[in-house]
């Protein structure tokens, strides 16, 4: 049998302990930012980076996939941080799913190119096992900023804010392994690249309600 | 709900920086919008449901209090943690009554509730009463008087000195401590 709600309320101010208000969703993106895209860029550094990096950052094409995959990292990360507070309206929640169309938009533009000039010869799928493990390197650092970040939160819908954590990391880490990775075929892009994205979201996701139980007061009922 | 939001801003700042009073009337303002919000959200559920969702909202309030930004409102917040709190709550407690068994069904000398010889340690009386006795004085005093004497707020504040508040503050904390102490001991 429970107490009673005005026991109740009796306990809990009777437990109040003053508390430190938690930062804006806003300052604690640019906070994951700060951190996330100096040890990402650390990350492609220490790989060496590609040869014709100066090349490809004259192509258009290659600047748009880039600013959409650091775009989904970023708006990720306010998802998973707006994710957790009670009052944050849904669109903010699936604010990634914009940068992530965009970033998928560009590299099935560059596929169709290539069908329509080479034809289905063009789109081989050929092995690339480093991707998954690159993405992870690179996306270390940000998923564990993220981590920290989430457990201070409120702790509401757990699996949407890893999901979108998950992804705000990983695609940190596809933003850096296009730096150093000379893997530049639309096709191989989406499968090895973004496919581990979502692989190791969908993961985050996953593990998100055992790392994000609901905080629980020390009331007795 | 009497207060202008208003004021209810005011208080939740007032308990961000650790002040119990506002925090106690806080709170105490928001359960009948609480409870009349429930009731709305989920209109076949029973009265214990609903206070239910009300207990687990102030619940999960608390434990987020540090979440609420002053210039942002307050309402708002506080039935968005009802509206995700309050489902979990419920199917909390679908679940639970699924599992549960009238006891009606059952004879008095039937052997269904025999319980095994290590649950029986677990409860065993004496381990509780010795423990009690290891309590801190005003929460010894507290538990034996509202709980083992089963006595009301009032007598037993009568026959302590205590006040009301000081007797729930010391049974909440009394009964804090027995559970550790109980759990240490197995």
């Amino acid at each position: 049998m429970r107490m009673a709600t005005d026991e109740l309320v009796a306990a809990l101010a009777a437990d109040l302990r003053p508390v430190r208000r938690i930062a804006p969703v806003w300052r604690r993106t640019l906070m994951w930012l700060l951190i996330s895209l100096p040890a990402a860029g650390l990350v492609a550094w220490q790989a060496g980076l590609r040869p014709d990096l100066a090349a490809r950052l004259a192509d258009s094409r290659f600047l748009l996939t880039e600013v959409a995959c650091l775009l989904t990292a970023i708006s990720g990360c306010y998802a998973a941080l707006c994710a957790e507070l009670p009052d944050q309206r849904g669109w903010k929640l699936w604010l990634p799913l914009a940068p992530l169309a965009l970033w998928l938009g560009t590299l099935g533009a560059q596929c169709w190119d290539v069908f329509l000039r080479l034809g289905p010869s063009g789109l081989v799928l050929t092995e690339d096992t480093m991707c998954l493990p690159a993405i992870v390197e690179g996306g270390l650092v940000p998923a564990l900023v993220m981590v920290v970040l989430l457990r201070r939160g409120g702790r509401f819908r757990a699996t949407h804010a890893c999901l979108c954590g998950g992804l705000a990391a990983a695609a940190m880490g596809a933003a850096a392994l296009q730096f150093y990775h000379v893997e530049d075929a639309a096709i191989m892009v989406i499968v090895w690249q973004l496919g581990a994205v979502m692989l190791l979201s969908l993961l985050a996701g996953l593990l998100g309600r055992i790392f994000l139980r609901p905080a629980r007061p020390p009331i007795t009922l | 709900m009497g207060e202008d939001e208003d004021v209810l801003r005011d208080w939740m700042v007032a308990a961000q920086a650790g002040d119990r009073r506002a925090y106690e009337r806080l709170l105490a303002s928001l359960v009948p919008a609480l409870r009349r919000a429930a009731r709305g959200r989920w209109r076949q559920a029973e009265a214990a449901d609903i206070e239910d969702v009300v207990q687990e909202t102030l619940l999960a309030l608390h434990a987020a209090r540090h979440l609420y930004e002053p210039s942002r409102p307050l309402l708002p917040f506080v039935f968005g943690i009802l509206r995700l709190r309050g489902a979990d709550a419920l199917r909390r407690r679908y679940r639970q009554s699924g599992r549960e068994r009238a006891i009606d069904e059952f004879s008095e000398t039937s052997s269904y509730f025999a319980t095994k010889e290590e649950h029986e340690d677990q409860i065993d009386a004496g381990t509780l009463h010795a423990t009690i006795a290891e309590l801190p004085e005003r929460q010894r005093q507290a538990i034996e008087m509202t709980k083992m004497q089963e006595m009301s707020l009032a007598e037993a504040s009568a026959a302590s000195g205590m006040s009301i508040t000081a007797l729930k503050v010391a049974t909440h904390r009394g009964v804090a401590t027995l559970r550790k102490l109980l759990r240490g001991a197995r």
